[in-house]
């Protein structure tokens, strides 16, 4: 299943994807992935992926609604905070 | 090849450790670098790593990768997200990491730097790393359960209504005791407070940035919220030396207390993408950036520890806080050797987005151990301050008087010398007016960061830029914990208000809802404002009762995982649990029964409250009171007082009894009898 996605999600992995500057876009792309996961940033990018992979053809929610929505969920109780 | 670099790597380290302890050791009458110290913690924390919780994953817990997590379960790309490990190692750490493990270590360094590093070392590596690996492990094998709802599942309902209570009675004590930190640092502090007031517009800003102008751009909207602090941090020098903007902004401990509480109303009450999800990404932000810092500035600089290694304070005559060193050592450090809250968090977001079991052991293991590491840290900042320093900081007015020759006078016949002059210096250097008095931690260890910080970046001239980034960067996690924390506590009295009345309990219902926040700023807000007029320093209370109720959770959450590896039928391992809990059942009943009931007034609540009382019948006034109504308050609170914490202890007690009777009927058992979800990867092969 991940191996079909894989194909549609990252189109950049071809002979283009090997000259530095891609590859330092792809880095770039990672670490704020990496960044966004740590500090709990809403990560759209990787909700399409998710979406694309798991639900192909399903409807998406738009960028802002998905944001509003992964906040909402977050820390519409209090969320998690220690002392 | 592995293993080679194995069998080299770990004598190493362990070498490196023993050389660290020896330096501190032996260093005596001298004055021992604070690398020595971190080091050692260090060593410690990757030989526990390496091996202890190696030895809990694969024998105790059996982590088996083959069992689909919840992440994989429900993954539905947005609460249950399978995540890679060191990723959700940083965010678990960014989870857990708050106020505590910056204050209770700094407080503790009135016995000097080593009971405080031993506790935190060994306490960590026994109690807390443990505490936070099973209860994790426990949830992920509960589909993501919290620990209320896993104490209800593994020993019974009652046993879970009697956590719950113990649970939100704790979340109002920490929610007073930080506003009462945060109250310390900006009381008269004009600086400070207009960087705390600036980050409500900036987070106002951020919040409409993102979610109207362009809807889902946290990143940039953090990056305009980062670039507008900072400048409002520099801004505020110019603020403060003012002669209209200044005096504006110089409150009073009672009047910022006032406008805690009503910011905790109104905060909570805002949608959360306005104010709370901006304020935390920006405080999240600072919190890594800061311990970063502080790390390779202790590295760096390599500062000396001006703090004996002990104090003569170890017999519980101390300003900081009361009690000797046993108990009372083993509550005041809670978060940074062993915390309870840890086990709310490892049973909250974290479980959901575990993608193997084998990636816990770094998770909850290693997350915890990375957070005794800032806990080494604080207390490193604490302890390269010279002595004096430190006592005039953290010591009640009630001890040291309002006076800078006052003050300096006391801590002289302490041993700890120290002029008038230095301490007037210190507070020029880092542009506030007065040093003296200002309890709650977060302070002392801010003048401790903007030296160690001053002499890496900038010099002297940038102490006073240093000590307020380090203000601004507690004071804003911690007012985004009460934002938070109120928000919990308003759900957590609403569900238990609406089994007396069903209504009550509906989150949708804006009545409920008043009633809910009103009642939890209420509860907390009485503590913050009771520990602020507190004629005796409210911090000496407080933070004791806050510790004490924290390790109570902890002891509570270590019963939990003890019947857990029971019922799983691994009680040829149950010590792994046992003894941490036994330990802290025993340090925090007795600091309990001795908070309520011993007859040393500066000790015992009640012998305080019955001294106060029977001198207020005789109409005589106590210092530091100043009438006899002020009296009466003294006595009444630490009525109050007493019954909290013997309510604590009551509720460890009967969840002793819980556990006792759960685990007796699990040993007669030959199969086991843990509720976990079953393994679904190999259906045919289950046990």
């Amino acid at each position: 299943m991940t191996a079909e996605t894989n194909t549609v999600a990252s189109p950049d992995t071809g002979k283009v994807a090997a000259s530095g500057r891609a590859r330092f876009f792809h880095w770039l792309r990672d670490a704020r992935q990496v960044c966004r996961q740590i500090f709990g940033i809403p990560d759209y990018e990787r909700y399409l992926a998710h979406t694309a992979a798991r639900h192909p053809g399903g409807p998406v929610l738009s960028r802002g609604a998905y944001c509003a929505q992964a906040i909402e969920h977050k820390y519409g109780k209090g969320g998690q905070r220690c002392c | 090849m592995n293993k080679l670099v194995s069998v080299a790597l770990w004598p190493l380290i362990a070498i490196v450790g023993a050389f660290s302890f020896a330096a501190l050791a032996l260093g005596r009458g001298e004055h021992v670098s604070a690398v020595w110290l971190v080091t050692a913690a260090l060593c410690v924390y990757f030989i526990a790593y390496r091996f202890y919780s190696r030895f809990i994953a694969d024998k105790v817990l059996r982590l088996d990768d083959t069992r689909v997590t919840p992440a994989e379960r429900h993954n539905d790309g947005m609460d249950y997200v399978p995540t890679n490990k060191y990723v959700l190692y940083g965010h678990h750490f960014a989870a857990i990491a708050g106020a505590g493990p910056l204050v209770g270590p700094v407080l503790a360094a009135q016995m000097g730097f080593l009971p405080g590093t031993l506790w935190i070392l060994v306490g960590v590596v026994l109690a807390g790393a443990v505490q936070d690996f099973i209860v994790l492990f426990a949830s992920v094998r509960r589909d993501g359960k919290s620990l209320g709802e896993m104490i209800k599942m593994e020993l019974g309902s009652t046993a879970g209504s009697i956590a719950m209570v113990g649970i939100l009675a704790i979340m109002i004590i920490i929610l007073a005791v930080l506003s009462l930190v945060v109250v310390k640092a900006l009381a008269d502090s004009p600086w400070g407070l207009f960087t705390i007031a600036a980050t409500i517009p900036i987070a106002l800003i951020m919040g409409v940035y993102m979610r109207m102008v362009r809807p889902g751009r946290v990143g940039e909207a953090s990056i305009i919220g980062v670039v507008l602090l900072m400048s409002a941090l520099i801004y505020g020098q110019t603020v403060a030396s003012d002669p209209v903007w200044g005096p504006f902004f110089t409150w009073h401990g009672t009047q910022l207390a006032w406008a805690i509480i009503i910011y905790g109303a109104v905060a909570s009450s805002l949608p959360v993408w306005l104010m709370l999800a901006p304020r935390d990404y920006l405080s999240t932000f600072l919190k890594i950036g800061t311990i970063v810092a502080l790390a390779i500035g202790i590295y760096y600089v390599a500062p000396p520890l001006a703090m004996p290694a002990t104090t003569r304070f170890i017999d519980g005559s101390g300003p900081v806080f009361s009690g000797a060193l046993f108990p009372f050592l083993f509550i005041t450090i809670a978060c940074g050797s062993v915390s309870g809250f840890h086990a709310l968090i490892s049973s909250g977001t974290t479980p959901k987005m575990v993608e193997k079991e084998s990636h816990m052991r770094l998770i909850g293991f290693g997350g915890m151990l990375t957070e005794s590491f800032v806990a080494i840290m604080a207390l490193t900042a604490a302890s390269v301050l010279d002595p004096g320093i430190y006592f005039a900081m953290n010591s009640p007015s009630a001890i040291i008087g309002t006076t800078a020759s006052n003050a300096a006078q006391v801590i002289s016949t302490w041993g700890f010398t120290i002029t008038p002059e230095m301490l007037s210096q210190t507070a020029a250097d880092i542009g506030e007016n007065s040093i003296l008095s200002r309890t709650g931690g977060a302070p002392t260890l801010a003048v401790g960061m903007a030296q160690i910080l001053g002499q890496a970046v900038g010099g002297k001239s940038m102490e006073a830029f240093w000590y307020h980034f380090a203000i601004l960067f507690e004071a804003l996690f911690i007012l985004t914990a009460v934002d938070a924390g109120t928000r919990v506590g308003r759900f957590m009295i609403q569900d238990m208000m609406g089994h007396l009345y069903r209504p009550m309990g509906d989150t949708e219902f804006l009545p409920a809802n008043l009633v809910g926040t009103g009642l939890c700023v209420a509860l907390w807000g009485y503590f913050l404002y009771q520990g602020v007029i507190d004629p005796l320093g409210g911090i000496n209370t407080l933070w004791q009762l806050f510790g004490v109720g924290n390790q109570m959770l902890a002891g509570i959450a270590l019963l939990l995982c003890t019947s857990v590896l029971v019922k799983m039928k691994r009680e040829r391992y149950v010590w792994v649990t046992l003894v941490p809990t036994v330990w802290l059942l025993i340090t925090t009943l007795t600091a309990g029964v001795q908070k309520v009931f011993s007859s040393d007034p500066r000790v015992g609540f009640i012998a305080l409250a019955r001294k106060f009382s029977t001198a207020a019948a005789e109409g005589k006034l106590l210092a530091p009171a100043k009438s006899i109504e002020e009296m009466q308050r003294v006595a009444f609170n630490n009525y109050l007082d007493a019954v909290v914490c013997g309510v604590f202890v009551l509720l460890v007690l009967a969840m002793c009894v819980f556990t006792l009777k759960i685990c007796r009927q699990a040993l007669r058992q030959a199969l086991p009898t843990a509720q976990e979800i079953p393994p679904m990867a190999n259906v045919q092969g289950a046990t």
